[in-house]
């Protein structure tokens, strides 16, 4: 019997021992995770056409992480930055992010072709994803998700801000816009308010996606005589389209307007062949900008040497929504995160915006700009009319009711 | 009705004749160093690179050196690349040059950064032409005229100077030409710098007409691959058929179909290819058989 005493003493020192030892590794463990970085995605283009619009809504990323002083809930933030060439790449770079990175959330989506498909891998993996460029319907219409947010107008709301101008232009109406989902929205959406302005439509082109040689179109438009051209080219398409109609003598015969450009579009083909009225997201030297607005503006130009782009605009945007809601949560998990970003609200401005808790849609006036007469500056292309609504009733009417969405919000 | 025929037959011979000079300088490289090069677009947009810093550095008279300049990028990238690809699967040529390619467009944007460059005509060919029931812009006029000039040069070179020989006879028989006493590695460096110049010529002309930006390889180099595929491999008559098929067959989809524009060209790569696989002027090369 004695002799079993000690053995039993030692096992029971023994399993005390592991049991601390346990306790200890544990502990440390769990205080490791609540220390260590934290790590947010970024799916911009890196190269291709889409590469500087890629650099811009990265640069307004870091940008906010910096301002931020590098830190989310007292924890430093890693910012991993992927790219986004096509749809199937972005959505296998989605899912990288998740299962290598193990990133929180994820900000990104520049083209709506790859932000569907980026959405279907943070609905089935329940990751925040905040879209920053991204404007066809769907996206926060039927194909809403609760996972999934989004900064851009969409594409109804960009069309009726710019009607009203095209209205003051003519009546006649060609329509060239690009032959994708995107395009195709902003032809519902425009000839949907043809009978409010009295329009008609005199022409169309879907012009298939990385076209070079504009001067076909050109001489179409031409021979159609329309009283003002409606686009919807985007990037490098858009830029080939304005230098070659200029070099074909259109450039002021006939007034080009359209949404969804960004300064980069200009910046690339040079004053010279500028023209047009836009609709913009955001625009660094309107003077209604708010002063944080104004601060991040100031440091992207120390920074860089130039000005930000409306890009870098929503890229800033996406992560301070992201970073201020984690902050509010106190917590890195999925689902308070997102509750959170569904109660976010910026009230820098003279009236808040915020991403409407039932379609999950970022309620905010976008900018009408025109490509100023005489540019001295090689930056600053554009004289801001106004915004495309003026008080938060106009703002919430503009994007639409409940019914008119189509959204069904699932529960997390 | 026939004023716009007109019009848009012309804008697509000048689309044509780019074309001609971009697939040209593939075919070259192709038919004399057995290597299908993905990275020619790339040298396209080098040339446009070249011609905007030349162009802001020295002037307009300056941005003649663009092309040189871009054919001795391309012997050096020979020398130390594609010479390695000679008599290897076609695959790992296809490859590399993908490699290349991306490695070019990388350098691009470290040099000048990823936002485009603006560059416009010359004033003196700014404005519109016309001629009766056509209407071409002036700038387009010259890229005819230049691009013709080109192609004029080029086949003078290779129909009546001993170079010229040199380079058809080691296409078709390159032992034969080293066994004459000439030094074929040498002449292999120089048809790959030549072809790079080509593609060089041709993005100088396109610089004022297509955004200058690092990813503006990727509307010359399928155009040419459609052109080489549909005139016939290594075939000078065939380049040129082709790719004044190919831009006045996209020149009219535009005006009556404009949706299937982009499709257009690889629907006439279809048709030529089932009547005749070896392409228009295609020849049976045994070297490659």
């Amino acid at each position: 019997m004695n002799g079993t005493q000690p053995d039993k003493r030692c096992a029971l020192r023994l399993l005390a021992g592991i049991a601390a030892m346990t306790t200890i590794g544990w502990g440390a463990a769990a205080t490791a995770q609540d220390t260590g970085p934290i790590r947010i995605g970024l799916i911009y283009s890196k190269q291709g056409p889409g590469a500087s619009i890629g650099e811009y809504l990265q640069r307004g990323s870091a940008l906010a992480v910096e301002q931020a002083g590098g830190k989310v809930l007292g924890r430093p933030i890693e910012l991993v930055w992927l790219d986004e060439p096509n749809p199937q790449v972005s959505q296998q770079n989605m899912q990288r992010l998740i299962d290598e990175n193990k990133v929180v959330a994820v900000i990104g989506g520049n083209y709506s072709s790859s932000a569907l498909a980026m959405m279907s891998v943070a609905n089935r993996e329940k990751i925040p994803l905040i879209l920053t460029g991204a404007a066809a319907s769907e996206i926060t219409g039927k194909d809403c998700s609760r996972y999934t947010f989004r900064t851009q107008a969409t594409v109804p709301v960009q069309i009726a801000g710019l009607m009203p101008y095209v209205a003051n232009l003519g009546k006649k109406i060609y329509f060239i816009t690009p032959s994708y989902a995107f395009g195709q929205d902003i032809l519902r959406s425009a000839r949907a308010q043809l009978p409010v302005i009295g329009g008609t439509e005199v022409g169309v082109d879907e012009v298939p996606v990385n076209t070079a040689d504009y001067s076909s179109y050109a001489l179409k438009i031409r021979q159609a005589r329309p009283d003002v051209v409606i686009g919807g080219l985007v990037g490098g398409d858009f830029s080939n389209f304005l230098k070659q109609w200029n070099e074909m003598g259109m450039k002021g015969k006939i007034p080009y307007a359209a949404v969804a450009v960004t300064d980069t579009d200009f910046w690339d083909v040079g004053p010279q062949a500028s023209t047009g009225i836009f609709i913009k997201p955001w625009y660094y030297n309107n003077p209604k900008n708010t002063a944080a607005e104004k601060a991040m503006t100031a440091d992207f130009q120390k920074k860089y040497g130039n000005p930000p782009s409306d890009k870098t605009w929503s890229g800033w945007i996406g992560m301070r929504a992201l970073l201020e809601s984690m902050e509010a949560a106190k917590s890195a998990k999925a689902g308070d995160i997102v509750t959170a970003l569904e109660a976010w609200k910026n009230t820098e401005g003279p009236f808040p915006f915020y991403f409407r808790a039932w379609d999950h849609q970022m309620v905010r006036p976008a900018v009408i700009v025109q490509v100023k007469k005489d540019i001295t500056d090689k930056w600053d292309y554009f004289d801001v009319l106004k915004n495309t609504s003026d008080t938060t009733a106009d703002t919430e009417k503009a994007f639409g009711t409940k019914e008119q969405i189509g959204c069904t919000m699932p529960p997390l | 009705m026939t004023d716009i025929l007109v019009s848009q037959v012309a804008n697509g011979l000048v689309l044509g004749f780019l074309y001609v000079v971009i697939a040209v300088g593939l075919s070259i490289t192709f038919g004399l160093l057995g290597v299908i090069n993905f990275a020619h677009g790339a040298f396209f947009a080098l040339g446009a690179y070249f011609a905007w810093q030349l162009f802001h550095w020295f002037g307009w008279s300056a941005v003649v050196f663009a092309p040189p300049l871009v054919g001795l990028v391309g012997m050096a990238v020979e020398v130390a690349i594609i010479r390695r690809l000679y008599g290897k699967e076609p695959l790992l040529s296809l490859i590399v040059t993908f490699a290349l390619a991306l490695l070019i467009e990388a350098v691009i944007r470290v040099v000048w950064g990823a936002d485009g460059k603006p560059f416009s005509a010359p004033p003196v060919f700014a404005g519109i032409v016309e001629f009766g029931p056509l209407l071409i812009t002036k700038y387009r006029v010259a890229v005819l005229g230049a691009t013709v000039a080109t192609l004029l040069g080029l086949w003078a070179f290779l129909a009546w100077t001993p170079y010229g020989r040199i380079l058809r006879a080691g296409s078709r028989d390159p032992e034969m030409v080293e066994l004459l006493g000439i030094n074929l590695p040498r002449v292999l460096t120089a048809a790959f710098g030549l072809g790079c110049a080509l593609a060089a010529i041709a993005g100088v002309l396109a610089a004022p007409l297509w955004a200058v930006s690092p990813s503006m390889s990727a509307n010359a180099v399928m155009p040419a691959f459609v052109v080489v595929a549909v005139g016939g491999l290594g075939s000078f008559r065939g380049a040129v058929v082709a790719g004044l098929a190919v831009g006045v067959v996209t020149a009219l989809t535009i005006q009556f179909k404009p949706e299937a524009a982009a499709a257009s060209m690889y629907v006439l790569m279809f048709a030529i290819m089932l009547l005749r696989p070896r392409g228009l002027f295609g020849e049976r090369w045994e070297r490659f058989e």
